[in-house]
Protein backbone atom coordinates (compact mmCIF):
# COMPACT_ATOMS: atom_id res chain seq x y z
CA UNK A 1 0.00 0.00 0.00
CA UNK A 2 1.59 3.17 -0.93
CA UNK A 3 1.29 6.08 0.74
CA UNK A 4 -0.27 9.50 -1.33
CA UNK A 5 2.86 12.14 -1.74
CA UNK A 6 1.34 15.50 -0.91
CA UNK A 7 3.29 17.86 -2.73
CA UNK A 8 1.87 21.70 -2.91
CA UNK A 9 3.76 23.52 0.13
CA UNK A 10 7.52 24.59 -0.76
CA UNK A 11 8.49 24.49 2.59
CA UNK A 12 8.22 22.81 6.07
CA UNK A 13 4.69 21.31 7.26
CA UNK A 14 3.83 23.33 10.86
CA UNK A 15 0.55 21.50 10.97
CA UNK A 16 -2.10 19.23 9.81
CA UNK A 17 -5.58 18.56 10.87
CA UNK A 18 -8.63 16.10 9.20
CA UNK A 19 -12.00 17.60 9.34
CA UNK A 20 -14.99 15.60 11.20
CA UNK A 21 -15.66 13.44 8.50
CA UNK A 22 -12.46 13.40 7.21
CA UNK A 23 -13.09 13.51 3.43
CA UNK A 24 -10.56 16.59 3.90
CA UNK A 25 -7.00 17.28 5.36
CA UNK A 26 -6.18 20.70 5.79
CA UNK A 27 -2.54 22.03 5.88
CA UNK A 28 -0.45 24.77 6.73
CA UNK A 29 2.79 25.74 6.72
CA UNK A 30 6.06 28.31 6.56
CA UNK A 31 5.77 29.48 2.81
CA UNK A 32 2.30 31.36 4.10
CA UNK A 33 -0.15 29.11 3.06
CA UNK A 34 -2.76 26.22 3.97
CA UNK A 35 -3.88 23.61 1.67
CA UNK A 36 -6.98 21.59 1.65
CA UNK A 37 -6.63 18.29 0.06
CA UNK A 38 -8.92 15.75 -0.80
CA UNK A 39 -7.47 12.68 1.82
CA UNK A 40 -8.79 9.83 -0.55
CA UNK A 41 -6.54 10.41 -3.45
CA UNK A 42 -4.57 13.57 -2.34
CA UNK A 43 -6.05 15.46 -4.91
CA UNK A 44 -5.91 19.12 -3.91
CA UNK A 45 -9.22 21.08 -3.57
CA UNK A 46 -7.71 24.65 -2.57
CA UNK A 47 -5.71 26.92 -1.09
CA UNK A 48 -6.41 29.93 1.87
CA UNK A 49 -4.01 32.41 0.24
CA UNK A 50 -3.36 35.98 2.82
CA UNK A 51 -0.97 35.47 5.32
CA UNK A 52 2.07 37.22 5.55
CA UNK A 53 4.19 34.51 7.29
CA UNK A 54 4.56 31.33 8.38
CA UNK A 55 1.12 29.88 9.06
CA UNK A 56 1.70 27.59 12.48
CA UNK A 57 -1.48 26.48 13.11
CA UNK A 58 -5.19 25.63 12.19
CA UNK A 59 -8.26 24.23 12.89
CA UNK A 60 -11.55 23.44 11.12
CA UNK A 61 -14.90 23.45 13.05
CA UNK A 62 -17.47 20.19 13.12
CA UNK A 63 -19.10 21.62 10.04
CA UNK A 64 -16.27 21.97 8.23
CA UNK A 65 -17.81 25.31 7.72
CA UNK A 66 -15.32 27.59 9.46
CA UNK A 67 -11.46 27.34 9.06
CA UNK A 68 -9.23 29.66 11.87
CA UNK A 69 -5.53 29.80 11.15
CA UNK A 70 -2.25 31.37 13.24
CA UNK A 71 0.44 33.44 11.90
CA UNK A 72 3.61 35.01 12.54
CA UNK A 73 1.89 37.91 10.54
CA UNK A 74 0.69 38.16 14.27
CA UNK A 75 -2.86 37.60 12.56
CA UNK A 76 -5.63 35.30 13.92
CA UNK A 77 -8.10 34.49 10.34
CA UNK A 78 -11.24 33.37 9.87
CA UNK A 79 -12.13 31.68 6.45
CA UNK A 80 -14.83 30.27 4.42
CA UNK A 81 -13.45 26.35 4.21
CA UNK A 82 -15.79 25.87 0.88
CA UNK A 83 -14.95 29.08 -1.00
CA UNK A 84 -11.60 29.72 0.66
CA UNK A 85 -12.31 33.31 1.44
CA UNK A 86 -11.11 35.15 4.55
CA UNK A 87 -13.52 36.32 6.59
CA UNK A 88 -12.22 38.16 9.14
CA UNK A 89 -8.59 38.95 10.25
CA UNK A 90 -7.26 40.00 14.48
CA UNK A 91 -4.09 41.48 14.29
CA UNK A 92 -1.94 40.95 17.51
CA UNK A 93 1.01 42.61 18.92
CA UNK A 94 2.73 38.74 18.31
CA UNK A 95 2.60 35.77 16.18
CA UNK A 96 -0.35 33.50 17.07
CA UNK A 97 1.38 30.02 17.90
CA UNK A 98 -1.59 27.91 18.49
CA UNK A 99 -5.43 27.73 17.58
CA UNK A 100 -8.24 25.49 18.25
CA UNK A 101 -12.09 25.59 18.10
CA UNK A 102 -14.29 24.54 21.30
CA UNK A 103 -16.30 21.18 20.53
CA UNK A 104 -19.72 23.30 20.08
CA UNK A 105 -18.32 25.41 17.69
CA UNK A 106 -18.84 28.56 19.29
CA UNK A 107 -15.42 29.83 20.11
CA UNK A 108 -11.76 29.59 19.44
CA UNK A 109 -8.82 29.93 21.96
CA UNK A 110 -5.39 31.33 20.58
CA UNK A 111 -1.97 31.63 22.05
CA UNK A 112 -0.10 34.50 20.88
CA UNK A 113 3.70 34.71 21.43
CA UNK A 114 5.48 35.86 24.37
CA UNK A 115 7.97 38.86 22.80
CA UNK A 116 10.15 41.90 24.29
CA UNK A 117 7.72 44.00 25.84
CA UNK A 118 4.66 41.63 25.19
CA UNK A 119 3.42 39.11 27.76
CA UNK A 120 2.55 35.52 26.43
CA UNK A 121 -1.72 35.57 25.96
CA UNK A 122 -4.35 33.66 25.74
CA UNK A 123 -7.98 34.77 24.26
CA UNK A 124 -10.97 33.40 23.40
CA UNK A 125 -13.09 34.33 21.28
CA UNK A 126 -16.96 33.79 20.40
CA UNK A 127 -17.61 33.58 16.94
CA UNK A 128 -20.99 34.58 15.00
CA UNK A 129 -21.99 31.73 13.02
CA UNK A 130 -25.02 33.68 11.95
CA UNK A 131 -24.94 34.80 8.34
CA UNK A 132 -21.57 34.71 6.41
CA UNK A 133 -19.41 35.15 8.97
CA UNK A 134 -17.63 38.48 8.26
CA UNK A 135 -19.53 40.02 11.39
CA UNK A 136 -17.18 39.11 14.18
CA UNK A 137 -16.15 40.90 17.25
CA UNK A 138 -12.61 42.48 17.39
CA UNK A 139 -12.04 41.99 21.47
CA UNK A 140 -12.33 38.26 22.28
CA UNK A 141 -14.43 37.06 25.40
CA UNK A 142 -12.03 36.41 27.37
CA UNK A 143 -8.21 37.40 27.76
CA UNK A 144 -5.29 36.25 30.25
CA UNK A 145 -1.65 35.84 30.54
CA UNK A 146 -0.50 32.73 31.82
CA UNK A 147 1.71 33.28 34.57
CA UNK A 148 5.51 31.30 34.67
CA UNK A 149 6.90 29.14 31.51
CA UNK A 150 5.24 30.32 27.71
CA UNK A 151 1.98 28.11 26.66
CA UNK A 152 2.93 26.25 23.51
CA UNK A 153 -0.11 24.48 22.91
CA UNK A 154 -4.17 24.37 24.11
CA UNK A 155 -7.42 22.78 23.93
CA UNK A 156 -10.82 23.21 24.97
CA UNK A 157 -12.01 20.39 27.88
CA UNK A 158 -15.40 19.00 27.54
CA UNK A 159 -15.99 21.49 30.64
CA UNK A 160 -17.16 24.46 29.26
CA UNK A 161 -14.67 28.02 29.95
CA UNK A 162 -11.80 24.89 31.02
CA UNK A 163 -8.83 24.78 28.27
CA UNK A 164 -5.90 22.71 28.54
CA UNK A 165 -2.37 23.79 27.96
CA UNK A 166 1.19 23.01 27.46
CA UNK A 167 4.16 24.97 28.01
CA UNK A 168 7.59 25.59 27.28
CA UNK A 169 8.57 23.92 30.50
CA UNK A 170 7.24 20.94 30.62
CA UNK A 171 4.34 22.07 32.24
CA UNK A 172 0.53 21.07 31.42
CA UNK A 173 -2.44 22.47 32.70
CA UNK A 174 -5.97 23.33 33.43
CA UNK A 175 -7.28 27.00 33.32
CA UNK A 176 -10.67 28.48 33.60
CA UNK A 177 -11.20 31.16 31.04
CA UNK A 178 -13.71 33.21 32.66
CA UNK A 179 -10.66 34.25 35.08
CA UNK A 180 -7.56 32.96 33.73
CA UNK A 181 -7.09 31.12 36.91
CA UNK A 182 -5.31 27.78 36.92
CA UNK A 183 -7.02 25.37 38.11
CA UNK A 184 -4.91 22.70 38.24
CA UNK A 185 -1.36 21.72 37.06
CA UNK A 186 1.18 19.40 36.52
CA UNK A 187 4.49 20.95 36.44
CA UNK A 188 6.44 17.64 36.04
CA UNK A 189 4.38 16.02 32.90
CA UNK A 190 7.72 16.60 30.61
CA UNK A 191 10.82 17.59 31.31
CA UNK A 192 10.81 19.88 28.14
CA UNK A 193 9.03 22.07 26.10
CA UNK A 194 5.24 20.30 24.96
CA UNK A 195 5.31 20.12 21.41
CA UNK A 196 1.56 18.96 20.21
CA UNK A 197 -1.53 18.04 22.06
CA UNK A 198 -4.32 15.82 20.77
CA UNK A 199 -7.31 14.67 23.00
CA UNK A 200 -9.66 11.81 22.73
CA UNK A 201 -12.94 11.54 21.19
CA UNK A 202 -14.70 12.34 24.48
CA UNK A 203 -11.76 14.81 25.54
CA UNK A 204 -11.40 12.94 28.41
CA UNK A 205 -7.59 12.10 28.00
CA UNK A 206 -5.26 13.18 26.10
CA UNK A 207 -1.43 12.66 24.70
CA UNK A 208 0.93 15.14 24.80
CA UNK A 209 4.87 14.94 22.99
CA UNK A 210 7.46 16.89 24.04
CA UNK A 211 11.02 18.23 23.10
CA UNK A 212 12.41 15.26 26.03
CA UNK A 213 12.13 12.46 23.47
CA UNK A 214 8.86 11.13 25.54
CA UNK A 215 5.16 11.60 24.86
CA UNK A 216 2.53 10.81 27.17
CA UNK A 217 -1.05 9.96 28.16
CA UNK A 218 -2.83 12.25 30.94
CA UNK A 219 -6.11 12.42 32.58
CA UNK A 220 -8.05 15.30 31.41
CA UNK A 221 -9.72 15.52 35.00
CA UNK A 222 -6.60 15.21 36.93
CA UNK A 223 -3.78 15.68 34.59
CA UNK A 224 -2.45 12.15 36.43
CA UNK A 225 0.23 11.16 33.52
CA UNK A 226 -1.54 7.28 32.85
CA UNK A 227 1.13 6.23 30.20
CA UNK A 228 4.56 7.20 29.00
CA UNK A 229 6.09 6.60 25.35
CA UNK A 230 9.96 7.23 25.52
CA UNK A 231 11.96 7.11 22.31
CA UNK A 232 15.29 8.41 21.71
CA UNK A 233 14.67 11.73 19.70
CA UNK A 234 12.67 14.81 20.17
CA UNK A 235 9.22 14.95 19.28
CA UNK A 236 7.19 17.18 17.66
CA UNK A 237 3.90 15.59 17.52
CA UNK A 238 1.76 13.06 18.68
CA UNK A 239 -1.71 11.46 18.14
CA UNK A 240 -4.20 8.65 19.03
CA UNK A 241 -5.66 6.44 16.44
CA UNK A 242 -9.66 6.59 16.93
CA UNK A 243 -10.83 2.64 17.29
CA UNK A 244 -7.20 1.15 17.67
CA UNK A 245 -4.81 1.10 21.05
CA UNK A 246 -1.94 3.13 19.63
CA UNK A 247 -0.28 6.53 19.39
CA UNK A 248 1.44 7.64 16.63
CA UNK A 249 4.69 9.76 17.26
CA UNK A 250 7.04 11.52 15.08
CA UNK A 251 9.66 13.83 15.31
CA UNK A 252 13.37 13.23 14.97
CA UNK A 253 16.65 15.78 14.67
CA UNK A 254 17.56 17.09 10.96
CA UNK A 255 21.48 16.50 11.88
CA UNK A 256 20.39 12.76 11.11
CA UNK A 257 20.15 13.80 7.85
CA UNK A 258 23.75 14.25 7.00
CA UNK A 259 23.95 10.12 6.96
CA UNK A 260 20.79 10.03 4.51
CA UNK A 261 21.11 12.51 1.66
CA UNK A 262 22.05 9.77 -1.05
CA UNK A 263 18.60 7.82 0.16
CA UNK A 264 15.92 7.09 -1.89
CA UNK A 265 13.76 6.96 0.85
CA UNK A 266 13.87 9.67 3.88
CA UNK A 267 14.90 7.81 6.55
CA UNK A 268 12.18 10.02 8.91
CA UNK A 269 9.93 8.24 10.79
CA UNK A 270 6.18 7.76 11.67
CA UNK A 271 6.44 5.64 15.13
CA UNK A 272 3.43 3.59 16.57
CA UNK A 273 3.28 2.76 20.10
CA UNK A 274 0.88 0.69 22.10
CA UNK A 275 -1.19 3.30 24.21
CA UNK A 276 -1.82 0.63 26.77
CA UNK A 277 1.15 -1.57 26.84
CA UNK A 278 3.65 1.11 26.09
CA UNK A 279 5.06 -0.74 24.21
CA UNK A 280 6.59 0.34 20.20
CA UNK A 281 4.62 -1.60 17.76
CA UNK A 282 5.85 -0.55 14.13
CA UNK A 283 7.41 2.45 12.64
CA UNK A 284 6.69 3.83 8.99
CA UNK A 285 9.09 6.14 7.15
CA UNK A 286 9.89 8.03 4.21
CA UNK A 287 10.16 11.60 5.35
CA UNK A 288 13.52 13.55 4.51
CA UNK A 289 13.25 15.66 7.60
CA UNK A 290 11.78 15.78 11.12
CA UNK A 291 8.27 14.94 11.09
CA UNK A 292 6.55 17.94 12.38
CA UNK A 293 2.90 17.29 12.82
CA UNK A 294 0.55 13.98 12.45
CA UNK A 295 -2.83 13.59 12.16
CA UNK A 296 -5.02 10.00 11.88
CA UNK A 297 -8.62 10.16 10.30
CA UNK A 298 -11.75 10.72 12.52
CA UNK A 299 -12.64 6.64 11.88
CA UNK A 300 -9.15 5.87 12.19
CA UNK A 301 -9.27 4.54 8.57
CA UNK A 302 -5.71 6.57 7.71
CA UNK A 303 -3.20 8.84 8.66
CA UNK A 304 -1.30 12.02 7.34
CA UNK A 305 2.39 13.23 8.43
CA UNK A 306 3.72 16.75 7.37
CA UNK A 307 7.49 17.14 7.80
CA UNK A 308 10.55 19.63 7.72
CA UNK A 309 11.00 18.26 3.88
CA UNK A 310 7.79 20.38 2.58
CA UNK A 311 5.90 17.05 2.03
CA UNK A 312 2.56 15.54 3.48
CA UNK A 313 2.44 11.68 3.23
CA UNK A 314 -0.80 10.24 3.55
CA UNK A 315 -1.18 6.51 4.54
CA UNK A 316 -4.73 4.31 4.07
CA UNK A 317 -3.80 1.51 6.45
CA UNK A 318 -3.93 -2.31 4.84
CA UNK A 319 -7.32 -4.88 5.69
CA UNK A 320 -4.18 -6.30 8.35
CA UNK A 321 -3.95 -3.25 10.21
CA UNK A 322 -7.33 -3.79 11.34
CA UNK A 323 -7.59 -7.57 11.73
CA UNK A 324 -4.28 -7.24 13.36
CA UNK A 325 -4.65 -8.06 17.20
CA UNK A 326 -0.06 -8.17 18.33
CA UNK A 327 -1.09 -8.55 22.11
CA UNK A 328 -4.40 -11.43 21.66
CA UNK A 329 -7.90 -10.94 22.10
CA UNK A 330 -8.07 -8.48 25.13
CA UNK A 331 -10.65 -5.86 24.26
CA UNK A 332 -9.82 -2.63 24.38
CA UNK A 333 -11.92 0.64 24.84
CA UNK A 334 -11.41 3.51 23.07
CA UNK B 1 13.78 -26.25 30.44
CA UNK B 2 14.17 -23.09 28.46
CA UNK B 3 11.25 -23.80 26.94
CA UNK B 4 9.35 -23.81 30.21
CA UNK B 5 10.93 -20.69 31.49
CA UNK B 6 9.79 -18.83 28.51
CA UNK B 7 6.53 -20.19 28.42
CA UNK B 8 6.14 -19.44 31.91
CA UNK B 9 7.13 -15.77 31.11
CA UNK B 10 4.92 -15.18 28.44
CA UNK B 11 2.15 -16.16 30.83
CA UNK B 12 3.51 -14.11 33.01
CA UNK B 13 3.75 -11.18 30.33
CA UNK B 14 -0.02 -11.87 29.13
CA UNK B 15 -1.06 -11.54 33.07
CA UNK B 16 0.68 -8.12 32.92
CA UNK B 17 -1.07 -7.04 30.26
CA UNK B 18 -4.25 -8.44 30.80
CA UNK B 19 -3.85 -6.50 34.40
CA UNK B 20 -3.03 -3.56 32.24
CA UNK B 21 -6.39 -3.78 30.14
CA UNK B 22 -8.64 -4.55 32.59
CA UNK B 23 -7.28 -0.86 34.75
CA UNK B 24 -7.51 0.74 31.68
CA UNK B 25 -11.30 -0.46 31.17
CA UNK B 26 -12.47 0.27 34.50
CA UNK B 27 -10.96 3.78 33.82
CA UNK B 28 -12.86 4.36 30.96
CA UNK B 29 -15.84 3.22 32.82
CA UNK B 30 -15.27 6.27 35.77
CA UNK B 31 -14.61 8.44 32.63
CA UNK B 32 -17.85 8.09 31.02
CA UNK B 33 -19.50 8.33 34.11
CA UNK B 34 -17.70 11.38 34.82
CA UNK B 35 -18.94 12.47 31.26
CA UNK B 36 -22.48 11.55 31.65
CA UNK B 37 -22.93 13.37 35.43
CA UNK B 38 -21.49 16.43 33.35
CA UNK B 39 -23.93 17.07 31.12
CA UNK B 40 -26.33 15.34 33.07
CA UNK B 41 -26.05 18.15 35.26
CA UNK B 42 -26.80 20.96 32.80
CA UNK B 43 -30.18 18.71 32.08
CA UNK B 44 -28.32 17.52 28.64
CA UNK B 45 -28.87 13.89 27.39
CA UNK B 46 -25.37 11.96 28.27
CA UNK B 47 -23.71 10.87 24.91
CA UNK B 48 -20.40 8.76 24.22
CA UNK B 49 -22.72 6.24 26.73
CA UNK B 50 -23.08 2.38 25.51
CA UNK B 51 -25.36 0.41 26.91
CA UNK B 52 -24.36 -0.77 30.43
CA UNK B 53 -21.94 1.95 31.60
CA UNK B 54 -26.07 4.08 30.59
CA UNK B 55 -27.80 1.84 33.30
CA UNK B 56 -24.98 2.17 35.93
CA UNK B 57 -25.55 5.89 35.54
CA UNK B 58 -29.37 5.75 35.82
CA UNK B 59 -29.78 3.36 38.93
Amino acid sequence: NRPILLQGHERSLTQIKFNAEGDLLFSCSKDHIMNVWFSHNGERLGTYDGHNGTVWTIDIDSQSRFLVSGSADNQLRLWNVSNGKCLYVWEFPTAVKRVAFSDDDEKVVCITEQRMGHQGAIRVFRLNRDGDGTDQSLEPEYMFHPVGSKATVCAFTYTPNVILTGHESGKVALFDVTSGTEILNNERAHMDSVTDLQLSGDRTYFVTSSKDKTARLHDTKTLRVLKTYSTETPLNSAALAPNKPYVLLGGGQEAMQVTTTSARQGKFETRFWHMVFEEEVGRVKGHFGPVNTIAVHPAGTCFASGSEDGFVRVHHFEESYFRGKPYGDLEIDD
Amino acid sequence: EDAVEESNVSAELIAHRKRLVDEWNAWRVRCRRDIADEKGGKGKRPEHVGGEEAKEVIE
